[in-house]
């Protein structure tokens, strides 16, 4: 069909169809002032001065030594980072997939990685502290050594890659079970051994997922401004936390905004690579398997102990700084006195509760206006045409894929004036939420979608259900999945994220994780901790919740949400 | 490199099974397959088949019971020591590699060099059919070409034992004939031992020099195709290989290798009854469709009523009701005029030695080979 056929064709179907279109035009009008405007008033602030075009602020930054160095540094530990958190993501991945676990085992694996996804910024921060700190159980108490410094690259690479490898974990544990056994099976038949087929066969077809790994890694720490705000010093800056200390500390917007822009290139490199070169690289490998039959026994016995040995190491780590902070949020001080207390729980219910109130209020109407965000964009890009489709979905992902401190900074700039004067509201901070996260559920349904066969919804209008009544009767039951995955993902987000929202709290609305941050840097590691643990409770209580709901959609296409948090 | 035999002793393998507890997927499975035949595994899914054929390639270690590749007993050396060729049904073909490298793959492993690879690759490429493909990609290939891809690859590292699990189920019925003869000739040319499985008893009866017939973990009988078919030890082989129709009766007499039967209220006789048979004990007669004759009009013993027939050019199907049984007969058309309407009157006659007894014990399924 030529291009003026299908717009003919497209907007013909609107026309048809009056829901649609002004589904459509909401739609736009939204993704225009929350993710376009926004972005481009970051573009004319970096790039004009009192109305004319200049790259000199830009200059000053990019050519400025000690931003020259942050900026390095932000690609060394974003490489870094990427690098061993794919690693470690693709040890716990293949143990999982091919370690023929028992039960109870894989589900201790999932809970001691799923711990560090749904978790505030600062926890593994707080914990290094405590262990590693010049009072650190560890350092101190342990090793009796003195005077060291946790701050630095190996701390905050250390602390980032436990955070994050669960993401490549997500994004390898289902590729690596959807490798048919029968390919790895061949191999060995035709006298490979183990070792062998891993390298020639398993790992072959598992490059697509590690790239895709790597680069989730790679912007995520690259994003990532809470772990080096408290582990990086001052000896290792890092762009997001320059940015952030350029406004907050020395009250220079335009300077924070051209420093988050410098962040803008390679985190846009990493998304277009991720769209459109990896996603493109995948093997069609699961090719139906023979049913209930035992899978090719991929792992020598001695080997799957050194394997679950490692596994085992690192999840203690994780379960260890975890145990650490539910601990430090019951004695009065760790490391100078160990007595049990409910003090630190006594303070974040009084002086923390408006904090509390705020982030639930906040996260509460985030949630389902995020959910269905979600799946209204989603299926309007899947299921309908209309001119500007593939566009609205690419924009819808702008938000997402930005780091949080671009984005926040974006709306503070944005949206500081009149006649759009949002500052210290609270819809600020869920518009915010919403643009940002509900990408997730766009993700979910239009995969969830395109495994539904068209017939059904054509049998449906075959019917003379109009598309409004088809999308109720027979599109949302399908995608409701989706809609709940893609609301518990908004939810834990809200409770959690703080990169972007850190720049649009006020003394009207703030966040619990802006609370974590004050009391770091007051020092009150006490109430952060306990901050740290309700924050935690509740987040594992929703997706208990939210688990239970899906598990009502026994859909075959079910999406578990979790997964969704991978990115 | 010595053509072997393959022999299978009283292999056993159990699974736990979520309901019913530990089952045997195969049970004291005796085969020997002998240097350069062609054997069959032939059952309905879940019978075993492909559990007993996973313990010949080592990817399975049995419960008891010892595999042997000709004298050597190799039970307890894995997939990768035995110098097999598997085809699987789904292909497994390396989607990150090229045609070539799929084929060269075993080649390699064995640390041939370039030269060596390029012209066995060369040679088993077209031997199968596919010279000219070699840069081509699996995603890029339809399922026959596929299968011939997994085909040279198994073959190219010239193995003791082939061994395929239900190589062309995942083809179109055309293909299916076509390649299971490609297959045959191949195996032929090559003189390889080789355990084939499959459910579909044409398919076995095509390609076999013998099958064995798998029930419930177990094999229940082997042996030619002729012999299965009509000398089936048990009403399972019989309703699995072929169709039949299944009669109840009594042993009436008993003379020499001859023994007439009471059924259908009338006396049928069958050679080579069963041992131990007395008069009076009740038997099941199992006979062929196209072993019953039909004769036009009621001159006969044994009268009939037509129900339905299917006229199908070559031949014509017939569904007659006869002493309130119903019967399946086959009768190739002998030319116009041949068709006998529905509702007519027809008498029957059983070929003697078409007609197979079971004493009950075999209706039950337990036969022995
Ligand atoms: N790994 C396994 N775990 C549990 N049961 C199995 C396993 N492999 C096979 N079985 C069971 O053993 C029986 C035989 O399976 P199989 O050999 O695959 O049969 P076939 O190939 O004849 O269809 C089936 O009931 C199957 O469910
Ligand atoms: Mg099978």
């Amino acid at each position: 069909m030529s291009a003026t056929g299908r717009w003919a064709a497209a907007t013909m179907g609107m026309r048809n169809d009056p829901a649609v279109a002004a589904a459509v035009f909401v739609l736009w009008a939204l993704l225009a002032l929350f993710v376009v405007y926004p972005l481009a008033m970051l573009f004319v602030r970096v790039l004009t001065d009192h109305g004319g075009f200049t790259t000199a602020g830009l200059a000053a930054v990019l050519f400025d030594r000690h931003q020259l160095r942050a900026f390095r540094n932000s690609l060394l530990l974003a490489l870094l980072v990427g690098s061993a958190g794919t690693v470690l993501g693709f040890l716990f991945a293949f143990t999982a997939a091919r370690g023929r676990l028992p039960r109870g085992l894989l589900t201790a694996i999932d809970a001691a990685v799923l711990l560090p996804l749904v978790s505030p910024p600062f926890t593994t921060a707080i914990a290094m502290i405590f262990s590693f700190g010049p009072r650190g159980l560890i350092t101190y108490d342990l090793l009796g050594l003195k005077g060291v410094t946790v701050y630095g690259l190996t701390s905050t690479l250390f602390s980032e890659v436990l955070t994050f490898f669960p993401i490549a974990y997500l994004t390898l544990r289902p590729l690596l079970a959807a490798i048919d056994s029968n390919v790895e099976g061949m191999a060995f038949s035709l006298g490979a051994s183990r070792w062998r087929v891993f390298r020639t066969v398993t790992l072959p077809l598992t490059i697509p997922g590690l790239a895709n790994a790597f680069l989730l890694l790679f912007a995520a720490s690259l994003a990532d401004f809470a772990t080096p705000l408290i582990l990086a010093g001052n000896n290792f800056p890092v762009l997001p936390t320059q940015a952030y200390l350029q406004i907050t500390g020395l009250f220079d917007l335009r300077g924070g905004a051209a420093l988050s822009f410098a962040l803008l290139l390679p985190a846009l490199a990493v998304f277009l690579l991720q769209r459109y070169w990896v996603s493109r690289r995948y093997y069609v490998t699961i090719t139906g398997k023979g049913a209930g039959q035992t899978p090719f026994d991929s792992i020598a016995p001695g080997m799957r102990t050194v394997l679950l040995a490692a596994c085992a190491v690192v999840a203690l780590v994780v379960v260890y700084f975890y145990a650490l902070l539910l601990y430090a949020s019951l004695v009065v001080a760790l490391g100078a006195n160990h007595a049990f207390t409910l003090q630190h729980y006594r303070v974040i219910f009084t002086d923390g509760l408006k904090a509390i109130r705020d982030t639930l209020i906040i996260a509460g109407l985030a949630m389902p206006l995020g959910g269905l965000y979600g799946i209204l964009l989603g299926y309007l890009v899947t299921k309908k045409s209309f001119a500007g489709r593939r566009t609205m979905e690419l924009v819808s992902m702008i938000n997402y894929a930005l780091p949080g401190t671009i984005v926040g900074i974006a709306y503070l700039i944005a949206f500081n004036d009149p006649p759009l004067e949002l500052t210290g509201t609270a819809l600020i901070i869920i518009a915010c939420y919403i643009f940002r996260y509900g990408p997730t559920g766009i993700r979910a349904t239009v995969a969830l979608l395109q495994q539904i066969d068209k017939s059904l919804e054509e049998a449906s209008q075959g019917l003379g259900a109009g598309s409004g009544a088809t999308f109720r009767r027979v599109t949302l039951p399908l995608i409701m999945p989706a809609f709940f995955a893609g609301l518990g993902v908004v939810f834990i987000r809200s409770m959690t994220a703080i990169s972007a929202t850190i720049f649009l709290v006020s003394i009207s609305w703030t966040l619990i994780t802006v609370k974590i941050l004050e009391n770091i840097t007051e020092l009150s590691l006490g109430p952060a901790a306990a901050f740290s643990v309700l924050v935690v409770a509740i987040v594992f209580v929703v997706i208990a919740i939210i688990g239970r709901v899906l598990r009502l959609f026994r859909a075959p296409g079910a999406v578990p949400m979790t997964s969704l948090l991978g990115g | 490199m010595e053509t072997i035999g393959v022999h299978v002793d009283g292999v056993s393998k159990r699974y736990a099974h979520r309901v019913k507890g530990e089952v045997y997927a195969a049970r004291d499975v005796r085969l020997d397959v002998r240097p350069g035949e062609f054997l069959t595994l032939l059952g309905p899914s879940g019978c075993g088949k492909t559990t007993t054929l996973r313990m010949i390639a080592g990817y399975e270690k049995p419960d008891s019971g010892r595999v042997r590749f000709g004298g050597q007993d190799v039970t307890d050396l894995p997939a990768n020591q035995r110098n097999i060729g598997f085809v699987f049904q789904n292909y497994a073909l390396f989607p990150h590699l090229s045609v070539f490298e799929n084929v060269a793959y075993g080649l390699r492993v064995r640390g041939q060099n370039d030269d060596v690879i390029r012209k066995s690759v060369g040679d088993v490429l077209t031997l199968v059919g596919l010279a000219g493909y070699e840069q081509q990609f699996s995603g890029q290939l339809s399922g026959g070409e596929q299968q011939r891809v997994a085909l040279a690859r198994a073959i190219v590292i010239r193995p003791r034992v082939l061994l395929f699990d239900e190589p062309l189920s995942n083809l179109d019925a055309k293909l299916r004939v076509q390649m299971r003869q490609e297959i045959r000739d191949l195996q032929r040319r090559l003189a390889i031992t080789t355990v084939y499985v499959t459910h579909d008893q044409e398919e076995a009866m095509a390609v076999s020099d013998r099958i064995a017939v798998m029930h419930q973990g177990s094999v229940v009988q082997q042996g030619t195709a002729e012999d299965l078919y009509h000398r089936p030890a048990s009403q399972f082989v019989a309703q699995f290989v072929g169709r039949m129709n299944l009669v109840a009766g009594r042993v009436a007499a008993i003379v020499g290798e001859t023994v007439n039967i009471a059924a259908l209220g009338t006396l049928i006789s069958a050679r080579s009854p069963p041992n131990g048979l007395a008069p009076g004990d009740p038997v099941q007669l199992i006979v062929r469709p196209e072993a019953i004759e039909v004769i036009r009009g009621d001159t006969g013993t044994l009268h009939a009523t037509i129900v339905s027939r299917t006229f199908l050019g070559e031949k014509i199907e017939y569904l007659v009701r006869c002493e309130g049984e119903m019967l399946q007969i086959v009768r190739y058309n002998a030319g116009p005029g041949d068709l006998i309407p529905e509702g007519a009157t027809v008498s029957l006659r059983f070929a003697a030695d078409a007609v197979t007894v079971l004493t009950n014990t075999g209706v039950e399924g337990r036969g022995s080979e």
